[in-house]
Parts: structure tokens; sequence; C-alpha cells
């Protein structure tokens, strides 16, 4: 068993980075380059030697190419630097020559200086994108000429909550690992996956950040700092980062003793991934709610009228564009006064997560009402229902004793499955609703071009995909011991 | 011991009679069709497709519309006409007849729907019927299999879309992908049930040839698991080309699409509401009917619905 749990987990490893890597290339190689700046504001002020430099460092910082201006060829290669920057020696000739040789293309801006840049290959592309997508924490991260005698330590400390934390000096974050009030209670800072930035929208930020941050307005809560001093501030002491020394500010010191004054702002609303998680699990739980009763109850009333209303509604909800359902709900909703988009009221108001937990439910009701029904009449024609039947058990005895416990295991299968792909938000409902959600980021962020954030949701979709799959097949054996997901049962 | 003989007559011996099997005339064929016929709301919901799919193929060419022409633009008087006798569907925002845009979009969506259906459903069957034939192949495609079905199909499908651009072809192409593993992976456990059965290996130990072992007792069965998968794949890729359409990852401009209607008459959802509610209307009312029309069929085909 611990074998196959191994094989199992090491398969969906594999399988996740292939896709990861599929996606990667495609992006790269398939939509042309040009395309990235079609949503970007500001190049829209640009021309000429500006654009195109603007263009090849950006492409640079996505990863597309090496950009390299002739200053910075001279040197990086160059011998005779001096000779090399003032141009038209024989000396800048050969470095272009050289950088030529190994597969730049030189042009030139219009003002006569040179540039290069290499285009990457998909492999290149892939290894460029790997080398540095694991980011791990330590003591000796930080270099800092302007601070040589920082200390590099791990340490036993206090956060401003008076909680103790795992702390370090040197480290780009000042708190490895530390306890806070909300989910899942224990942080770490010390391994980080590196997708690079967001790009046009929320840009420069980190594409994991723009997904996990709260968004909207900054909230200001009491705090004290470590200098003693107690301000009203939105920053996140927990997520401070090193700050170089020469980038410090009086604001900083004023709050900080060290150089860890580079903290992540606190918002008042919820994340994107909290924000489809609480749609998520309510609507969820609904849907079991009303599902597995219902399909119970036309697995008794087999063939009867019942039954008959349930597979109508079964096959229309299946049959029926989900879209069209969702804005005939919609439609019904508005009747009674919610509002038809959910920023309309926002997070605080009840209203605007009404209707759309409603329709997520419906949506999800109708398969697992289908399957609970299934799986009830497969189990009502087995012997040891007959046997029920014989001793004289009533029918309700016998579907809620007997029955019920025997079809509910593929159902629990599927529970670990919903809950965690609730994560990835529903892409239909959230863009209908316009909620806030990972699921609508999908769309908006292909409709904006953002690549990176494309990377980092195939990651994460497909990541939590392969997880909850992986997890559901355990639990299944530690509900029905009978099940044994190894051919031998080892 | 005299019993009276003359009760009884002697009859010839009939050779041929004893070869008469006292079994009730069948034909597959039969069956499946007097078994679909005896639903009436199939029949209604066949009628209502038949002349859906034969107005969208008809009325295009008389219409002659185009989403990119608008030639009463600059008539602001045929603009937004709610549906009346003449114009049945109204007009939209240009002076365009969503009547002849409609037939136009039912087209496309239902193009869409059949070509990336019957892609991964040819392939899907032939794939899937020798992966549950052959042991080896079965190793390897478990895995590949493994790998795909962990992957949101919508998911893969708009990376697809946004990667190849839009059109139809490109949507076809995205739809299809890998939609066609799923319905291998599904005929592949029903031929997996069915091989080993005991009449299949009579017919083997008789001597039957396995061409004839696939086509005579296998593929009855498969039929209606195929039927079955074409039910739920038609409305559901209909479903994604509206949804796609909608949030901008579908089709473009210049193709009409039920999809690409509803996204566009949104914005019109409480001035002009027929805009918006007819081509949704549409969209169900075709996959509802495709759906029910093939369970239908899909149940008729099954040879174990013909005992009485």
């Amino acid at each position: 068993m611990k074998n196959y749990i191994l094989s199992r987990i090491i398969k969906s490893i594999i399988a996740l980075f292939v896709v990861l890597s599929i996606v990667i290339v495609m992006l790269f190689t398939l939509i042309p380059r040009v395309n990235i700046f079609k949503n970007d504001t500001s190049i829209q002020r640009m021309k000429g030697d500006e654009k195109t430099s603007y263009m090849y460092n950006k492409w640079d910082e996505l990863g597309y190419l090496d950009f390299i201006t002739f200053n910075e060829m001279c040197y990086a290669s160059s011998d005779d630097v001096k000779a090399c920057v003032s141009g038209d020696t024989k000396e800048a000739a050969d470095i272009l020559q050289e950088y030529e040789n190994n597969g730049y293309i030189i042009e030139q801006f219009s003002d006569g200086s040179y540039y290069g840049y290499y285009e990457y290959n998909p492999l290149e592309i892939l290894g460029n994108f790997y080398s540095h997508f694991i980011q791990i924490d330590h003591p000796n991260k930080i270099e800092d000429p302007d601070n040589p005698d920082l200390e590099r330590k791990y340490y036993i400390g206090s956060d401003q909550n008076g909680v103790p934390a795992v702390m370090c000096s040197g480290c780009e974050y000042k708190y490895q690992i530390y306890f806070d009030g909300s989910f899942p209670f224990i942080h770490q800072n010390i391994i980080s996956l590196d997708f690079g930035t967001s790009y046009p929208t929320k840009l420069g930020i980190d594409t994991m950040n723009v997904i996990a941050d709260g968004q909207g307005n900054a909230k200001m809560e009491e705090q004290t700092f470590p200098t003693g001093s107690t301000q009203n501030s939105p920053l996140l002491q927990h997520s401070c980062r090193y700050k170089p020394t020469s980038t410090l500010d009086r604001m900083d010191t004023t709050k900080f003793t060290d150089n860890y004054a580079n903290c992540d702002t606190q918002y008042d609303s919820p994340s994107m991934i909290s924000t489809s998680l609480t749609f998520g699990l309510i609507s969820l739980f609904i849907a079991y709610l009303i599902a597995i009763p219902a399909g119970i109850y036309m697995a008794r009333k087999k063939g009867k009228l019942a039954d008959k209303i349930g597979i109508v509604y079964i096959n229309f909800l299946s049959a029926v564009p989900s879209l069209a359902f969702i804005f005939f709900v919609k439609q019904i909703g508005q009747g009674f006064g919610l509002p038809d988009k959910f920023p309309h009221y926002g997070f605080g108001d009840i209203r605007s997560y009404i209707l759309p937990i409603i329709i997520l439910a419906l949506l999800s009701t109708s398969s697992l009402m289908m399957w609970t029904r299934r799986y009830m009449i497969d189990q009502s024609n087995s012997d040891y229902v007959k046997f029920a039947r014989a001793k004289g058990l009533s029918e309700g005895e016998i579907f809620n004793r007997h029955i019920l416990k025997n079809a509910i295991i593929p159902i629990v299968n599927q529970i670990p499955v919903s809950i965690v792909m609730t994560i990835s938000g529903s892409v239909i409902t959230e863009t209908v609703f316009a909620i806030p959600g990972m699921g609508k980021m999908l769309p908006d962020s292909i409709n904006m071009l953002n690549n990176n954030m494309v990377i980092t949701l195939t990651f994460i979709f497909t990541g939590l995909s392969v997880f909850a799959v992986l997890v559901g097949d355990l639990l299944m054996t530690v509900i029905d011991p009978r099940i044994k997901l190894t051919e031998k049962g080892e | 011991m005299t019993t009276s003989d003359n009760k009884f007559t002697f009859v010839k011996l009939d050779d041929k009679a004893s070869e008469h099997i006292a079994a009730p005339k069948y034909s597959y064929w039969n069956s499946v069709f007097k078994k679909f016929f005896s639903s009436k709301v199939a029949i209604f919901l066949l009628i209502v497709l038949a002349a859906m799919v034969a107005m969208s193929l008809i009325h295009p060419f008389i219409s002659g519309y185009s989403p990119l022409d608008a030639p009463n633009i600059n008539n602001p008087s045929t603009w937004y006409n709610p549906p009346s006798a003449q114009l049945w569907f109204g007009t939209d925002n240009v002076g365009n007849s969503l009547f002849d845009a409609i037939w136009v979009g039912t087209r496309n969506s239902l193009l869409i729907a059949l070509t990336a259906t019957a892609i991964s459903t040819v392939i899907g069957v032939i794939v899937g019927m020798f992966w549950g034939y052959s042991k080896r192949m079965d190793a390897i495609m478990l895995n590949v299999y493994n790998v795909v079905a962990n992957i949101p199909y919508l998911l893969l499908v708009i990376v697809l879309m946004y990667v190849l651009g839009r059109g139809i072809w490109q949507m076809i192409f995205s739809l299809s992908c890998t939609s066609w593993l799923s319905t291998a992976y599904f005929i592949r456990v029903q031929v997996m049930i069915i091989r080993d059965r005991e009449y299949n290996l009579a017919s083997e130990c008789l001597g039957t040839p396995r061409t004839k072992v696939i086509f005579h007792n296998i593929f009855p069965y498969l039929i209606s698991v195929i039927m079955t998968s074409l039910a739920r794949d038609i409305p559901s890729f209909i479903s994604y080309e509206v949804f796609l359409t909608y949030v901008g990852n579908g089709l473009s401009e210049k193709d009409a699409s039920l999809g690409r209607m509803i996204q566009k008459y949104s914005a019109y959802m409480t001035s002009s509401p027929y805009l918006f509610w007819i081509p949704v209307a549409f969209s169900a009312i075709i996959s509802v009917s495709i759906y029910v029309v093939g369970q239908t069929l899909a149940d008729a085909s099954d040879p174990r619905t013909h005992m009485v």
C-alpha cells in the first residue's frame, strides 16, 4: 500500500509538471510575443527607441528572450571596456561579432547604438522557468553591500502579539514559521513557488500574491511595531521582507529596528482563493443536503411520479447550457430584489451571496441526485436486501440502514474532490456574477493576455484536481476496508 | 386393452417442420425503431429538432445574413423593433433581423457541436475498442488517461483556444482535443465487460471468427453506449461554445453563433430583453431536444430493452 501511494504521488507530480510544461511552451511559442502589449496602457504613450527598449526589456523580464544593450555587452565580455564603449573600434566590432556568433540578433536603435537579443528555444524557456520555480529561503540569501554586519542565524522570537515564532536574520523573510488566527493557523515563509509577476494587470505583483492576498481597500489596524511605537497601520508584520539599507526611509525606521521593513498590506476584502472557497463550500453543503435525500427518495419511489419528476429535473439540468440556466435563475432572483452582479452590494452584504450560491448548489445537484439514485437502485437488487426483506424489516429500515451504507461509498469518494475543487471556483458562475474569485480570474487573465497568471492558474487548478483525486481514492479505502487499490492488496 | 384408435389419425412426416424454430422473428433495427417511436415526447422533440436543423441549413442562404453586415445601420427606425408579425424576432441594435441572425448562429453552434462530437466519438470508439481488447495497450493508455483526466477540461479548452486563436475550427479542435479520451475510456470499460461474457466465449469456442464476434455480439451492445455518449456530448459542446464565447474566449466577431449572440445582446438585457432571451431559449431548446432524443434512442438501441 505504501508503495502504491508513493507511486501514485510520483505519477501525479509528473502529470502536473507535464501539463504545466506543455502549457508554458504553448503560451510562449504559439502566441506572437507582440500580442502581450495589446492591453498595456503605458506602451501606448511611447514611441521610437523608448518603445523598442521597453518592449525588449519586458520580453526579457517575462522570459521570452535575453536582451542586452551594447554597453552591457562591453561590460560583460570585453577586456578593454573603454575602447569597446567608445564604439567604432575593432574591440567593439569584435564584441558584436562574438555575440552574433552566440546566436544573438544584433540590431540598431535609431540613434545608431547597438543592441542584441537572443530568443530562447522551448527547452531554454522551460529551463529558465524551473530554475527559479522553487525558492528556498536561507540565512545567506540577502546580499546587501551597505549592511556587511548583518547577522546570519535562525532564532526563536515572538511576534507583535507575543506569540512565539521561528525567525531569521539574513533571510529574505523575517518570520520563517509563525502562528496566527487565520486558516491554516501555522504558516511558513521558507519555501515559496515563483511564477513571475503579473503583467499587464496588477503590474509587478507576484501572481501568487494576486490570488492569495486580500482585495479592496487597505485595512487599518492598531498594532505595535518592533520599535515599541503603536500605530494605525495596514502592514502585515508577518510578511515583512528584507529591504536594502539604501532604500530604508524615515517611515521605516520609526517602525522597525532592523532592515525587515518591506511588508505586505492588509486589505478589507477576502482574497480570490477565500472568496471562491466561501462560495464553493456553502453551495456544496447545500447541494449535498438537497441531492442525497432527493436521490434516496427517488430510488425508493422508483418508477412512481416523484421519480419521474426527479428524472425530468436531472435531464433538464444536464441538457440545458449552464449559462442559459444561470441567466434563467438570475432573472427569477432579480424579481425578488437580489442583485444581478456581486459588486453591486459587495462583500459585506448577504444579498450578494444568495443567488450565486443557489445557482452553484442547483448546478451540482443533478449529477449527485442521479448517482445517488443509481447506486441505491443497484444495491436494492442484491441478496442482502432480499434477505432483509425476508426477515420482515420495513422498507424504511432497509433503505436507511442497509442500502444507504453501501450506496454512500462512491458518493463519499467524491466529497474531498468536491471540497478541494471549490478553491478553483466556478468559472461560469463567477464570471456571470462578476465575483472576484479564482474562477473569474482565468477568462479575465486570458482576455488581458496575462501569461504568467494563466501559468499560475493552470498549476493551481491541475495541482488541486490531481491532489483531490488521490485523496478521494485513499479516503475510500478508509471508509470501506474491502476496497483495495492495489491488485494484491498489499 | 383396446383403446379407441379412431380418435387419432396419422399425419405425414414433415421434414421441414422439424427445422422450424419456434421463436418470434427478431430484427435488431426494427426493434430499435419500434421502441423509439413508442415514445411520444421523443417523436415531438425529433420533429422540433429536424425543423430547427432544416431551418438553420436553408434559411442562411435565403437571408444572406452576415454578422459583419449592417445594411440598416443609418436608419434608426429599424433599430430595436420588438417582435411583430413581420419581424418575428424583432431587430437588433443595428437594424438586423434577429430571425435571420439566429439561424446563422444556430447553424454555427450546431456545426461546432456536431463536428466536435463526431471527431471525439470516431476516435474514441476506435481507440476504445482496441484499448478494451489489448492488455498491453491498456497499461499504456491508462497512464495517459490518468494524466489527461486530471486536468480540468474547461481549463484545457480555454488555454487551447487562447493559444490557437479564435475561430470555428480552432474551437472544434480545442473541444475535441482531449474529449475523445473520455469516450475511449467509456467504451473500453464496456468492451471489457462484454468481452468475457459466456456467450462470447461460447461463440469463440464454436469457431466464430473474431470480426464476427465484434460486429454481431459486441457492437449491438456498444451502439446504445455510443448513443448515450452522443446524447451527452452534443449538448455539453453547445454549452461550452456558448460559455466560452460569452466570456470572450470563444468565437470572434466575424462568426455568428448562439454564444456570440448571447454575449453581444447581454448588454440589452433590460432595454430589449427579447434580443437576449431568444438566443438563450434557442440554445436551451436545441440542447434539451438533442439530449432527450439521444437518450431515447440510446434506450431503444439497447438490445436488453427489446425483450418484452
